[in-house]
């Protein structure tokens, strides 16, 4: 009484305080803007092993950090390796790959898709009928897309499709469920793909052809996702059974049988072909400049006609993110603490043909490796290279911007019976002065690196193009950029009905397709008239690189073992690395002055990467195991 | 009794024997006593005065305000008691303690001086406080005149700067205006309920007294260096360095530097050789600091006042930053009434922060990095031209660009205002009703805009300002502007009824109080991209950010407390708090905290008379609970869903993401701590020596956990919300002894206080492990708490037994230390103990190495000395610390770290060949491992016993010389007392890390951090 005639107001409850940030159960259920907000803050949890951000989620307290998705796993396997701060050195020693390294078990995102779906249907009255199917057809996309990362790292997992709800009882073994097969997990991703397909809404009509959306789930998006899931169950049941032992568990949890190949197969293909031929989507394409046709393919926003499913950024609303600053290429960066972290491989470079159909391992010798081979220029090495390459990556003399990329590692000087090579020891230096005497005052040390020891600086002669932001600033802090991040786009689409074609005998069918993602990288017509397996997961690596699908592919195929083997003489296994050196040979015109290559294991790469038998299927914790015991073991586990 | 006033409650009392009374209202008293009795006139604030009757029948006294007895009265919670009769574990220090050491911060004040206090200052830029601890509980609970301040987070932003919490409120007070400080450690905290968990610093500040206007002015002006901080290698040193490396990677080192470079390098006498020393050039040396305060303060017999305004001047010893702070402090008392007192305190502050505005986002951090990224052999000015920024291998750093006008600035401004209201009202038989209202407001205001600027290469002859072909100018071009603004309100009221009655020998006290208080913490952040380095008025269409969060504190508590004593000799103090906050669902809010303690005065009995070298011997012994509050965030009583949780790009428009909400915590509630104390006090050779010494046990039950055995399978999708169940205790003791000495006309006292404080895991919830090594390695079950957990709290690390003496012995070793047959280890590289003997070093192999990082140490000791002879005066405080561990990490770690330079000593210091160029020569032995580049994962590297430090010191921390000129002179010029005196702080350290340059009690293991000042300050004190 005493304090209510002074200061406070009297409160009832002094220690009931409202918050600034809650919004309560009566106010979601019939405002479709609250139900947007749950799809938005969903869609913005779907998992990736890379991603153009780090995706946390620490409220889920099953994993150490909470991470989903981290940018920098780009480093871990043979599309880069990792040339930043020397902290996370660690990623090009990964001497093997953990057994839960790719571990999910995000069940908090399928509980709020159940607890939204069911409620829509409960509470939200006053919703009418389409809106509430549209709504929750979305939801099932988002379910079903989650069960496919689920799926594809853990195998069979138990499929929850209703609020698990906990009475206190102190008991809750009747919440346990087990594990499913693991085709049965496709099939239930087929099934509710096919069940909410034309229900999903999220297409104009208005124009001919429709246009979709292409940051909400919809017809074509349910499709893309059908293509590539039955297109891994597909390769999952015929190339685990000709593993020896192939992998599998007694349920059927783990391994699907060999005799379903051919249906998924059958499944990815229609799903493809209705999507290629709804002429909805095309091929981005510009054939004058094929490199910059595919990068706009991918990075483009205006009128981009190739992507289907994307992770939107927006700069302007404060939605961005800082892959532009962590990987620009180190001599055009515009904010002095940004970085040059990945490092595209050689490995993926020589993956992509010359334009003439020739093999595209790079020329840096004489045949008889008695010479090298001289340039007049350091990125003629590249010349009538496959666009995608250009498109993907900046090598020495690349344009990005408006500047050139100015890559040298050092010169290499004649001393009448060898080259002695010189590096230098800092960015831009020039091979003269008091340091270099007998220099000719001409550059030593490229602005770009590459170099062995400097962080921040490519280690590979190579920097990323996919994902960086051409606009001005947007590698600075300040502004950050927003470019998007794709989940399906139709050149994909083209490469998974070119393998299902080709698993299924439609060789013609599959040349189709995958001549026309050559054409539209430079190649001519029909480029291709034979394919194989590899030739079709080395380009599916070229027109997909850093798009989180090297990894999968090679797991899918069974081919991560005996790719990533561990040992340094596999050169598949370790990141190479391309460095350019200026020759310095007076009295001979035809060498002094050009430009010579040498191939090398980059300097920073430490051990080979080791891929093995019991990282096929990522270890289920146990803890998972002890809160269910239902639930098995994966193989070798 | 006359004058302008009647005293009531003056304790009367005849010489020797029982008999007592105290004045009434009219301040008349009635006693009989023999004629030649002598009465004895005690109060609270006053002189105690003996008077002889001299057979007269009215016996009138003035009573005489005194400072000295003020010395014999502790504030506690809710009151003040007498020292003679207190039970708790208590610790005071007064103003004058308080004052010998030139701190910026009120927490700085306090190291070294009482028992139970640990300290650790790990970053001691200006206005950054020290960290204090009570018993190594955790952060205190600050109650600043009565007011507690519970609120906010005592962590910094990542700009570095506080965030309105009551720790800042303390350590931003005027160090002259506290006019004494205690520290309550056991169940004298539980008065204080939920919140008192870790202990409370009790903080109250000058009240004016009934004399005549004194007028004080002092001030002081010091001069600052660094106490250490590690030197980086010089050009010639790191030269050698990159050539070692590359020798030992089993590289040719000529490729990069030939013999004859590294000797031009070595010599560095040719111009274009020369080293560069970036220490020098981020630093500075006797870099000022001042300090002015003036305050009048008096009274009247119906009122008191007291004024002061204080200001504090200190610049960085990084070049143009700086740190000011100016208080203002009136405290008013007045009688407005016979029975009817009020009074009020009111406080300023100013506070100003200018730092250079540094890409990144703490200003601080860079330049220190600067000193190791930068190479020595690189110039921060091309063609060392000062019109010219080096484009250097990492421009960021280069400290050619740390100016204002260059690279930017940020200006960061803290207004605080604090009003306290009293009234006081004496109802009649002993009862009195006292209301307090406090209404405090802080302020931040940041302002900080960072500028693009170019840089440039020099080469034949020309500046180049960007890289060939391409169109990034060199430099910066990251604009950037920034403004917080944070407004913090911190509410509080009580109201309090206390009673004091005196029977015979019975003596009780009793009181009885309301309260509630409330916080409440807005922070809004706003960001533009300017787009020229001119206009710093933002404006919305440069504007790209808008951050608004908000943050909620209330509580509210019944608190009460009796106090018994029977002649003074047997004490009880029964006290108990019914508290409640706002965390907690409605039905877990409310809980009751009760503490209990007594003491035995045994040197009042009988049979302690004829032992007259024991002045004084009380046993005290308390058991007292409070509550913490833990694991839990406002509002996780409540379900719902999250607003502004993610967010989605659909279609091209921002959709704020809402997302459903995980169980709520409704079962959860406030941790319960018991605290046990055991305490004595000791007083010998009439008060020579007086000791203090006290055991303690603070149990915590119901530390929130998740029931794992409910196995509720993880695809249900959320996890069970936290129960209060596991248990842990911090145990320690503690002692202070003080010896005061006379030696003809000088007096002088000493002073020796230690601690030593533990936290011990008791019981965690149903342990589970796989096996007798998992147990060893994890489990927290009656073992020492931060030994095997994670992060800081991990000691288990590897022992190094020797060191590789040549490749021979590599070779022949019978035990695999790296896992790779030993082929990546060098001479001079660890031999790691086989601690299981199976023949291959891994984590199997570690073993508890240390203490945990980062924490405050575990045994502290300080000591406080005086001396006093005819004017000089001489003022010593120590203060050292043991069991705590510090890990050399990054820069104090890797060579070449962040493709940078090193310590001087790692690449002095360390096992190389006699021969760079020749590797087959000789081995030559070191401290450190051979040098490596680009290669941290090695072996050498792994959390080891060589780079984790065990640390010791001990440190003066204070000495203090001052002189009193002779009150004759004085007189003559009018003034009552002039001082001067000559003071410096961190004089010398003793310890264990000198050889790494590094200051003991920094935590940043790659030493990247402002250490410590040695401050040397001529400081004057004049009244008038």
């Amino acid at each position: 009484m005493f304090l209510c005639l002074f200061l406070f107001s009297c409160k009832k409850d002094w220690l009931q305080r409202e918050s600034k940030s809650l919004i309560l159960e009566e106010q979601v259920w019939n405002d479709p803007k609250q139900i947007t907000s749950l799809l938005a803050n969903f869609y913005d949890r779907l998992p990736s092993d890379i991603g153009l951000t780090d995706l946390t989620d620490p409220s889920d307290g099953r994993y150490s950090d909470g991470r989903y998705t981290q940018w920098r796993n780009m480093a871990d396997y043979d599309e880069g390796m990792w040339s930043g701060q020397s902290n996370q050195d660690g990623r090009n020693n990964l001497t093997s790959y953990a057994t839960d390294r790719w571990l999910l078990w995000n069940y908090s995102l399928v509980r709020d898709i159940n607890l939204t779906i069911e409620n829509i249907e409960k509470l939200g009255t006053a919703l009418d009928a389409p809106t509430k199917l549209q709504f929750t057809s979305e939801l099932r996309f988002l379910r079903a897309f989650n069960y496919f990362q689920l799926v594809k790292r853990m195998g069979g997992v138990p499929i929850i499709t209703n609020q698990l709800i906990y009475d206190y009882s102190g008991e809750a073994s009747s919440l346990r469920h087990p594990r499913n097969k693991e085709a049965e997990v496709y099939n239930f991703i087929d099934s509710e793909l096919e069940a909410i397909k034309n229900t999903l809404g999220n297409v104009s009509t208005n124009s001919n052809p429709p246009a979709a959306s292409n940051s909400r789930a919809n017809k074509y998006t349910a499709l893309a996702l059908k293509s590539r899931a039955m297109l891994y169950a597909a390769s999952i049941a015929k190339y685990n059974a000709l593993l020896t032992p192939s992998l599998t568990t007694a349920g059927g949890e783990v391994g699907i049988p060999a005799a379903m190949a051919n249906g998924y197969y059958q499944k990815s293909l229609d799903a493809s072909l209705e999507l290629i031929n709804s002429g909805v989507f095309s091929l981005s394409a510009n054939p004058a400049n094929p490199a910059l046709g595919f990068y706009e393919a991918v990075t483009k926003k205006s009128g981009n006609k190739e992507v289907i499913f994307v992770k939107d950024f927006l700069t302007a609303k404060d939605k961005r993110h800082n892959f532009s600053y962590d990987n620009i290429a180190r001599g055009i960066r515009e904010d002095n603490l940004s970085s040059s972290s990945i490092s595209p491989s050689l490995n993926l470079v020589e993956a992509s043909d010359f334009l003439d159909g020739s093999p595209g391992v790079l020329k840096n010798k004489l045949p008889n490796n008695s010479d090298y081979i001289y340039y007049d220029n350091p990125g003629d090495i590249f010349q009538n290279k496959d666009g995608r390459t250009g498109g993907t990556i900046l090598y020495p003399g690349s344009s990005f911007k408006g500047s050139t990329i100015e890559m040298l590692a050092g010169v290499m000087v004649w001393n009448g019976s060898t080259y002695q090579v010189v590096e230098g020891t800092q960015l831009g230096a020039v091979w003269g002065g008091a340091a270099y005497p007998t220099g000719d005052g001409k550059l030593l040390t490229g602005s770009s690196g590459p170099h062995r020891t400097i962080q921040e600086v490519s280690n590979t002669g190579f920097y990323l193009r996919k994902y960086i932001d051409e606009a001005s600033l947007s590698s600075t802090r300040g502004v950050r950029s927003d470019i998007w991040w794709v989940w399906f786009r139709l050149g994909e689409i083209y490469m998974n009905a070119t393998e299902a074609a080709f698993e299924l005998g439609q060789t013609s069918v599959a040349l189709t397709h995958i001549n026309k993602l050559r054409e539209r990288a430079g190649f001519p017509a029909n480029s291709l008239t034979t394919l194989t397996l590899d030739k079709i997961i080395s380009e599916r690596w070229v027109e997909l690189a850093f798009e989180d699908h090297r990894l999968w592919d090679l797991i899918r195929l069974r081919k991560a073992h005996t790719t990533w083997t561990g040992v340094s003489s596999n050169p598949a296994s370790v990141v190479s690395a391309l460095y350019p050196y200026r020759i310095i040979r007076p009295g001979d015109a035809a060498r002094n002055g050009k430009y010579v290559f040498e191939k090398i294991t980059a300097p920073r790469f430490r051990a080979p990467r080791f891929f093995q038998m019991q990282n096929y299927y990522t270890f289920i914790p146990q803890n998972i195991i002890d809160n269910n015991p239902l639930i098995v073991r994966n193989p070798l586990q | 009794m006359s004058g302008d006033t009647a005293l009531s409650g003056v304790t009367v009392a005849v010489k020797g024997t029982a008999t007592t009374t105290q004045t009434n209202d009219a301040g008349r008293y009635n006693l009989s006593a023999p004629g030649n009795a002598v009465l004895i006139f005690s109060y609270v604030g006053y002189a105690i005065q003996e008077v002889p009757v001299n057979n007269r029948t009215t016996v009138d006294v003035k009573m005489e305000s005194s400072n000295q007895q003020l010395g014999d009265v502790v504030v506690v919670g809710y009151g003040t008691q007498k020292k003679a009769t207190v039970t708790g574990a208590i610790s005071t220090i007064s103003s004058s303690d308080l004052l010998t050491t030139p701190a910026t911060t009120t927490s700085g004040a306090l190291v070294g001086k009482v028992q139970g206090i640990t300290s650790r200052s790990p970053d001691s830029r200006p206005g950054r406080g020290v960290n204090i601890q009570i018993r190594n509980m955790g952060n205190p609970l600050f109650v600043i005149d009565g007011v507690p301040y519970t609120g906010g987070s005592t962590t910094t932003t990542a700009f570095g700067f506080a965030q309105g919490s009551g720790q800042d409120v303390f350590n931003t007070l005027g160090l002259e205006d506290i006019e004494n400080i205690t520290i309550l450690k056991d169940a004298s905290a539980s008065i204080y309920g939920l919140r008192a968990a870790n202990g409370v610093v009790l903080i109250t500040t000058k009240r004016g007294k009934r004399e005549s206007p004194t007028i004080d002015v002092s001030g002081y002006y010091g001069l600052q260096n660094f106490t250490r901080f590690p030197k980086p290698a010089t050009a010639g040193e790191y030269v050698r360095a990159i050539v070692d490396a590359e020798q030992n990677a089993g590289r040719n080192p000529a490729l990069l530097y030939s013999p004859e470079e590294l000797a031009k390098w070595q010599a560095g006498t040719d111009s274009a050789y020369k080293s560069y020393d970036y220490y020098k050039m981020v630093t500075r040396r006797n870099v000022p600091q001042r300090y002015i305060s003036a305050s009048a303060s008096g009274g009247t017999q119906r009122s008191t006042y007291y004024m002061r305004i204080t200001h504090l001047d200190q610049d960085a010893l990084l070049k143009d930053f700086s740190y000011k702070r100016t208080n203002l402090q009136a405290n008013i008392n007045t009688q407005l009434a016979n029975r009817l007192q009020i009074g009020a305190q009111i406080g300023l502050r100013l506070e100003k922060t200018f730092n250079i505005g540094v890409p990144g986002l703490d200003d601080y951090f860079n330049p220190f990095l600067s000193i190791f990224s930068m190479w020595p052999t690189e110039a921060p000015y091309a063609n060392n031209n000062p019109r010219y920024i080096n484009q250097t291998h990492n421009v960021n750093a280069n400290p050619a660009t740390y100016k204002s006008d260059v690279t930017g600035w940020i200006e960061e401004v803290w207004h605080g205002m604090n009003i306290n209201l009293n009234a006081q009202y004496d109802l009649p038989f002993g009862v009195v009703a006292k209301g307090t209202l406090s209404y405090n407001y802080q302020n931040e205001d940041f302002d900080g805009m960072e500028y693009t600027y170019p840089a440039y290469i020099y080469s034949n002859g020309v500046y180049q300002d960007r890289a060939p072909g391409s169109t990034v100018p060199y430099g910066n071009q990251n604009p950037w502007r920034e403004k917080h603004k944070r407004n913090v309100v911190n509410r509080y009221a009580q109201f309090q009824l206390s009673y004091n009655k005196i029977l015979g020998d019975h003596s009780i006290s009793a009181v009885a109080a309301y309260e509630r208080s409330d916080y409440d913490n807005a922070y809004f952040v706003v960001h533009s991209v300017p787009s020229n380095n001119y206009v710093s008025l933002m404006n919305f269409s440069e504007q790209d950010l808008l951050t608004d969060t908000w943050g909620v504190e209330a509580r509210a508590g019944y608190i009460g407390r009796v106090n018994y004593s029977y002649k003074q000799k047997y004490l009880l103090e029964l006290l108990g708090r019914y508290d409640g906050s706002y965390l907690y669902a409605p039905e877990q809010r409310w809980g009751f905290f009760s503490g209990i303690s007594a003491g035995w005065r045994i040197s009042q009995e009988p049979f302690f008379r004829n032992i007259t070298a024991i002045t004084d011997l009380k046993l005290r012994a308390s058991y007292g609970e409070t509550g913490s509050e833990a694991g839990i965030n406002a509002f996780d009583y409540l379900p719902g869903y999250n607003y502004l949780s993610g967010s989605s790009i659909l279609n091209g428009t921002y959709v704020i993401g809402l997302r459903p909400r995980g169980l709520p915590i409704t079962q959860l509630s406030w941790v319960m701590n018991r605290t046990k104390n055991i305490g004595v006090d000791i007083a010998l050779f009439n008060n020579k020596i007086t000791a203090q010494f006290d055991v303690f046990e603070r149990k915590r039950t119901g530390l929130p956990a998740g029931k794992y055995d409910v196995l509720l399978p993880s695809e249900v999708g959320y996890l069970l919300p936290n129960e209060n169940l596991n248990e842990d205790a911090s145990r320690g003791i503690e002692g202070i002894v003080n010896y005061n000495g006379q030696v003809g006309q000088l007096n002088y006292s000493i002073g020796v206080n230690a601690s030593f404080a533990r936290l011990r895991s008791l019981n965690t919830y149903k342990p589970r492990f796989g096996n007798s090594y998992d147990e060893f390695r994890v489990s927290a079950v009656d073992r020492w708490s931060g030994v095997s957990g994670t992060g800081n709290d991990n000691a288990f690390g590897y022992h190094v037994v020797g060191r590789f003496q040549s490749m021979e012995e590599i070779d022949n070793y019978p035990v695999n230390i790296d896992g790779q047959g030993n082929r990546t280890m060098l001479p001079g590289d660890f031999i790691y103990e086989d601690a299981n003997s199976d023949g291959i070093i891994n984590a199997l192999d570690q073993r508890p190495i240390g203490y945990p990082r980062g924490q405050n140490p575990f045994l502290s000791f300080g000591s406080v000395m005086n001396a006093r002879y005819k004017g000089f005066s001489l003022s010593i405080v120590l203060a050292g610390a043991s069991m705590q561990s510090f890990l050399r990490d990054v820069e104090l770690k890797f060579p070449f770290q962040n493709t940078g330079n090193s310590p001087h000593y790692m690449f002095d210091d360390r096992w190389h060949r006699q021969d760079p160029y020749d590797p087959k020569s000789a081995w030559v032995a070191g401290t450190y491992p051979a040098t490596r580049r680009d290669n941290t994962s090695h072996m050498n590297f792994q959390f080891n016993d060589f780079w984790l430090t065990n640390i010791k010191y001990l440190r003066l921390r204070n000495i203090e010389l001052g002189y009193d000129l002779p009150k004759t002179l004085l007189k003559r010029v009018g003034t009552s007392r002039v001082r001067i005196y000559v003071n410096a702080t961190n004089l010398f350290t003793i310890d264990n890390v000198s050889d790494l340059e590094i200051d003991p009690e920094i935590t940043s293991s790659g030493g990247l951090v402002y250490p410590q000042q040695k401050l040397l300050t001529f400081g004057f004190n004049v009244s008038f």
